[in-house]
């Protein structure tokens, strides 16, 4: 059945922008990879650093932005340090925004609570020199102050004083990070994820090599849920829901009318022969 | 000589960056920082030569006529914008140019990212037919992966849930763990060939 382009484009529009201006509240479930990531937080000592690392592009935002905010409010209030930094170019002026206003909110002052180091190009490099020097890789932060000069960082050489790598990525780069960072120094990684990678590091999840994923819109909704907040993450799961449904309807009617047109034409046709 | 040289550093390279995995001394370290050090310059200047053919690139562009003229014209345009917002007033919070990248860049890029939920539901509907034992299995698992990875999903039975967890932890891993060793054991293969300079593809035409 042939259908126009712009009425599927219609149809999903609706999906999506309708229940954003009209929120559905549709349950959201915790699962047990979500819950295995906030309990991996949950047993970080107060004090104790996280690294996050913004690997990813400026177009995944919508995606990536709810699963960071929701990782960096666990952080600060079980005030845990953030150290943040990326490897992405455009990762850099992501992270620095989102990292200082979730500070913001949760009063925590910067070179104390958390430091922004910015973007390092050749991610290989950067991971696997960080592993000898931290201070080496990033001799300044993202403002350039030197880096003896913000005090949390005076404290951390490199991955032996990090107690956690979390990677929110919107492709390859938490693969690179389990290489370099985990296989070689030993480096706890947890990587927050689009939707679309999460099958891909689920063998990294099975072998140990990964502590956890968050994947996509639906890890943050059921993080802020374990959070004990509804924000982004909540919000655009009644959309995606929606989005969801109206694709498997619409491939489910397009299997249908096919199936109809099939046997229509093989009866058609074996009339046709017989006559 | 000139096919020699580079081929005599690759595998001087190659067989120091795996040697220094297993050795654990100050001078040995010292140089793989060196090294390091090395990988990020080389990358930085790569970058140099990237920025520098996209402008070469978009002024040749602009001195031939057509529509691509304008397209070239505002590319250079906001390539010179972000040079001088980013040298003339930094990059620190409040700054025009973090300001134009979360006002303007971030919202173009993702606008164009999102316009893929239309042309994949659009795919979906045109080629996930069920013409056959095997393409009746692939529309089913996309349908229930589909519906599962969202609430309606657990509202439709908990064992929608249930069986997308088993569809993405079972058969999937195991075909994409296959692909991982896979593709392991041709990095190995390849990195040994460019050691022995069996392997000279990266050199070019050179190479050859």
């Amino acid at each position: 059945m042939k259908l126009d382009r712009r009425i599927i484009f219609m149809i999903v529009a609706l999906a999506v922008v309708v229940p954003l201006l009209f929120p559905l509240g549709l349950p959201v479930a915790v699962t047990d990879e979500t819950r295995a990531v906030y309990e991996r937080l949950e047993r970080l000592e107060q004090g104790s650093v996280v690294m996050l690392s913004f690997d990813h592009e400026a177009s995944s935002l919508p995606e990536v932005r709810p699963l960071a905010e929701a990782i960096l409010n666990h952080c600060f209030r079980r005030n845990i340090r953030v150290v943040g930094l990326a490897l992405f170019a455009e990762g850099a002026a992501v992270g620095y925004d989102i990292l200082h206003d979730l500070a913001a909110r949760h009063d925590k002052q910067y070179g104390h609570d958390y430091a922004y180091l910015g973007y390092r190009p050749q991610y290989t490099a950067a991971i696997l020199g960080m592993g000898e020097s931290i201070r080496e890789v990033f001799p300044t932060d993202y403002d350039d102050t030197p880096y003896d000069d913000i005090p949390l960082l005076r404290e951390i050489r490199n991955y032996g004083d990090i107690g956690l790598v979390v990677s929110v990525a919107d492709g390859s780069l938490p693969t690179y990070w389990v290489e370099y960072a985990q296989a070689r120094y030993g480096q706890e990684i947890i990587a927050a994820l689009t939707a679309v990678m999460v099958t891909a590091y689920a063998p990294y999840v099975d072998a140990g090599q990964i502590s956890g994923v968050l994947g996509g819109l639906k890890g943050a909704a059921e993080y802020e849920i374990l959070l004990g907040r509804h924000a982004a993450g909540k919000r655009g799961m009644d959309a995606q829901s929606l989005a969801h449904l109206s694709i498997a309807v619409m491939i489910v009617i397009g299997n249908v009318v096919a199936f109809g047109l099939r046997r229509k034409n093989e009866t058609t046709e074996a009339g046709g022969h017989s006559s | 000589m000139l096919r020699k040289i580079p081929v005599m550093v690759c595998a001087v390279c190659g067989v120091f960056m795996a040697a220094q995995y297993f050795i654990v001394s100050g001078p040995v370290s010292q140089l793989y920082g060196t090294v390091l050090d090395w990988m990020q310059i080389i990358f930085v200047c790569a970058l140099l030569v990237g920025i520098l053919h996209v402008i070469t690139r978009q002024i040749k562009n602009i001195s031939r006529p057509g529509p691509e003229r304008w397209y070239a014209m505002i590319a250079l345009f906001g390539i010179a914008l972000m040079v001088v917002l980013g040298f003339g007033w930094g990059i620190s919070r409040g700054s025009p140019f973090l300001w134009v990248f979360d006002h303007v860049q971030a919202p173009m890029q993702t606008t164009v990212f999102s316009l893929l939920a239309f042309y994949v539901a659009s795919a979906a509907y045109r080629g996930f037919r069920a013409r056959h034992a095997e393409s009746a299995v692939l529309v089913l698992a996309a349908l229930i992966v589909l519906l599962g990875r969202v609430p309606v999903g657990e509202i439709i039975s908990p064992y929608v849930p249930q069986t997308v967890s088993w569809v993405l932890n079972v058969p999937a891993v195991a075909a994409k763990r296959a692909i991982l060793i896979g593709i392991g054991l041709g990095m190995t293969a390849t990195a040994i060939k460019v050691i022995a300079g069996m392997e000279r593809t990266y050199l070019g035409s050179g190479g050859r």
